[in-house]
């Protein structure tokens, strides 16, 4: 799939710090679009669906480590997804029973979790090959990296199509919100002017 | 070397064919629909096409500046781009949304994709498409001409309820679609009115008359082919007379259709776009034969009761499409055959 | 038998931790599933207590032991759950979901009449997922107001112009999701009314 990135297992902040920036699974692996695009219209949403991506990455990331020796090669895909699907389903289960409004504004990208392949990329690229640490590690950089990369995204849109933040108003009252921008037209729009503006900043830098 | 030296075998005959000639060419062809557009609407339509201009060229220059590109005001592109973007916006427009048009226009629709030339989609109708899908109520409120009185029965027939917001032709004929009662709103009269321009709609697509003098003046100076617009007109004469012969009272007139809503400023202006249409003969026919027919299909068929703009880009998207299906084969058959 | 074995070999880690997954998931919804039962029972409440204010309590009409099948706009007959908008002994009205399709998914929502199937008393969306901006608009209070005491008949759906009599004005820009909305409602009152009066729920008095 990927490059296997972890060579410097022993640098844990390395590790931590790719998720964030330098293996953005957004802006530089360009992964997961799929809920990039399709729930970021507010922040709240964003950040239910980043919360909910953390989890189930911790949880597939911890159980493929511990079970790296055990895997049989032509099996191995199989009990990713049977893992991630798991946890997903415990995520959807959770936010059903504690966050109704959100489950229902999420809709069917909670449960398509299980297909995202931020997720499957790093069992297969990390947790598979690495010590529960590390792979607890990227985990935890790659889901808070997808979680701010979405949280940009979302905030952005949001501002623009409501001229709200987190549901909280912050334009003026002459603001107009530009509809476009909480369709899917605007999360293409805005997704890639973000990628070019993180391509200018990084540019000769990598 | 210098620009004005040319070494080339004989015969030595040269035009001075560039960008901002024909640029200039096509801004001198707006002229007459922006003198309608000042003649209908006022003042506040100059301003709104000041507006345009002013914020595309600076769009551009500040998009060359962060690219750190060279400077490309110079041929005229923004400009013209700026014109027809405030030729295809309603009257009634705040100056604040032309602006976020124009931004749109010139930043999306052509700097990103690497400046002039390189633009898959016609500049001026990505931005009136953001436009329309952030500002729908705005992008159909239209205002009645100045020359006549609002409340004068000619605007609107008379089962019109809200005549000030759709008194479009184009809003008249999904009404009538819709009642079946075509045959009474379209007479003659009506039809003087939208030749000459006195009907709603947007700044610069009222007047037929005026739309047809630029175009022709383009036509003359060979700085368009007439393959398109004549595509674009046929087609969607076809499709109007096709829809008129099936049923008489719910359809309008085809001859409506093409002197009403934005086909004309299409037809000579926007489809003619050198860089989004196709550059055979062969692939501007296709090309222009699309536009129409959608135009049409998005009045007759569909909800919007315009549709010129996203028949344009929608042509635009297959353009590429249509020069690969019409490459010309080179004298003597195909190399390497 | 060294099929078996080499089967084993090959998928005993596959099929334990499926049983074990399979446990943590039959854990979770054991856990949860009655808090989302009772979620969903407050939503129905909250949102029908909101269009028929003066009801204390929503009574299934299966307590009544009234069962009310109609035809679904695909054309296969279902239960519809009708409730009975009660305070004390007295009737305030009928609420009762339906379901079609919207512009992008099917539109759930929760209809109100009053007691005679007269007029209409409200709706509001269940679930839905149509575009936000404009479509997502059939959740909005301006949208939906226009529907209280609308009569209970067959209502229009109107482009512009004024919400009167049994016209509805659409969301602009979201024509089609507007109609869908009317599409439900027209369909279920008119289905629940008369598969209502056939039961002898209204129409004669021994409700009244």
């Amino acid at each position: 799939m990927t490059k296997n990135s972890d060579t410097t297992a022993g640098i844990y902040k390395e590790t931590l710090l790719a998720g964030l920036w330098r293996e953005n699974p957004v802006f530089r692996l360009l992964l997961g679009m799929c809920p990039t695009l399709a729930v970021t219209a507010a922040v709240k949403p964003a950040l239910t669906m980043g919360l909910s991506v953390i989890f189930v990455l911790v949880c597939s990331n911890i159980v493929v480590s511990l079970m790296r020796n055990l895997l049989k090669p032509h099996l191995r895909i199989l009990m990713f997804t049977l893992t991630i699907a798991t946890f997903v389903t415990i995520a959807d289960l959770f936010l059903k029973a504690f966050q109704p409004e959100m489950s229902e504004t999420l809709g069917p990208y909670v449960p398509l979790i299980i297909v995202n392949c931020i997720i499957i990329c790093r069992a297969e690229a990390c947790a598979s090959k690495n010590n529960l640490l590390v792979s607890i590690i990227d985990a935890v950089g790659m889901g808070v990296g997808f979680t701010l990369t979405l949280c940009v995204l979302a905030g952005v849109r949001e501002l623009l199509s409501t001229g709200m933040i987190f549901e909280a108003k912050v334009m003026p009252d002459w603001f107009v919100p530009w509809a476009a921008m909480s369709m899917p037209v605007g999360a293409f729009i805005t997704l890639g002017l973000l990628l070019g503006l993180v391509n200018k900043l990084t540019k000769g830098k990598s | 070397m210098p620009d004005n030296i040319t070494v080339s075998p004989a015969p030595h005959i040269s035009e001075p064919v560039w960008t901002h000639r024909v640029m200039i060419d096509v801004l001198i062809g707006l002229v007459p629909a922006m003198a309608a557009a000042g003649y209908y609407f006022r003042l506040y339509a100059l301003i709104l096409i000041c507006t345009c201009v002013i914020s595309s060229v600076v769009t551009e220059w500040l998009c060359n500046l962060i690219c750190k590109k060279p400077n490309s005001l110079g041929d005229f592109s923004a400009v013209v781009t700026g014109v027809i973007l405030a030729l295809s916006l309603p009257p009634g427009l705040p100056i604040w949304a032309a602006v976020i048009g124009s931004v749109f226009s010139i930043a999306i629709g052509k700097m990103v994709f690497g400046g002039l030339g390189s633009n898959i989609f016609n500049p001026a109708m990505v931005g009136r498409a953001f436009l329309t899908a952030s500002f729908g109520m705005m992008m159909t409120t239209w205002t009645v001409p100045a020359t006549i009185d609002s409340t004068m029965p000619r605007i609107a027939p008379e089962n019109m309820l809200h005549a000030r917001t759709q008194a479009t032709p184009l809003g008249w004929s999904k009404i009538a679609i819709k009642d079946r009662n075509g045959a009474k709103i379209f007479n003659d009269e009506q039809f003087e009115a939208t030749l000459i321009g006195e009907v709603g709609g947007c700044l610069g697509e009222t007047s037929a008359i005026a739309l047809l003098i630029g175009g022709l003046y383009l036509l003359i100076r060979r700085t368009i082919n007439f393959h398109i617009p004549l595509a674009v007109l046929l087609s969607a004469f076809v499709f109007g007379s096709i829809a008129y012969l099936i049923d008489p009272d719910a359809y309008m007139q085809p001859v409506f259709h093409l002197t009403s809503g934005g086909m004309l400023l299409c037809a000579f202006f926007i489809a003619t776009d050198p860089v989004t249409a196709p550059l055979t003969r062969r692939g501007m026919w296709i090309f222009g034969a699309g536009v129409g027919t959608i135009t049409m299909l998005i009045r007759i068929v569909g909800a919007y009761p315009e549709g010129v703009m996203f028949s344009v880009l929608l042509m635009n998207a297959v353009t590429p499409l249509i020069d690969r299906l019409c490459k010309r084969v080179p004298a003597g058959g195909k190399p390497g055959v | 038998m060294s099929k078996i074995k080499y089967f084993v070999q090959q998928s005993w880690l596959l099929i334990v931790s499926s049983f074990c997954f399979g446990l943590l998931l039959a854990i979770a919804n054991a856990a949860w599933s009655p808090i989302i039962e009772q979620n969903r029972i407050n939503k129905l409440n909250v949102l029908a207590g909101r269009l028929i204010p003066k009801a204390k309590d929503f009574v299934p009409l299966e307590e009544l032991g009234v069962e009310i099948k109609v035809k679904l706009l695909k054309g296969e007959k279902k239960k519809v759950d009708v409730y009975k908008a009660v305070t004390g002994d007295e009737c305030f009205g009928w609420t009762f979901n339906a379901v079609g399709p919207g512009f992008q998914d099917k539109i759930e929502l929760i209809i109100a009449v009053d007691k005679d199937f007269k007029t209409i008393a409200g709706f509001d969306v269940l679930a839905s997922n149509e575009s936000p901006g404009t479509g997502d608009k059939i959740k909005e209070e301006d949208f939906r107001t226009q529907f209280k005491a609308k009569p209970a008949a067959k209502l229009e759906v109107i482009k512009s112009g004024e919400a009167r009599d049994n016209k509805i004005l659409a969301i602009s820009g979201a024509t089609i999701s507007s109609e869908a909305v009317v599409k439900i409602i027209n369909h279920y009152v008119k289905e629940v009314k008369e598969e209502m009066q056939r039961k002898g729920l209204i129409g004669n008095d021994k409700e009244q």
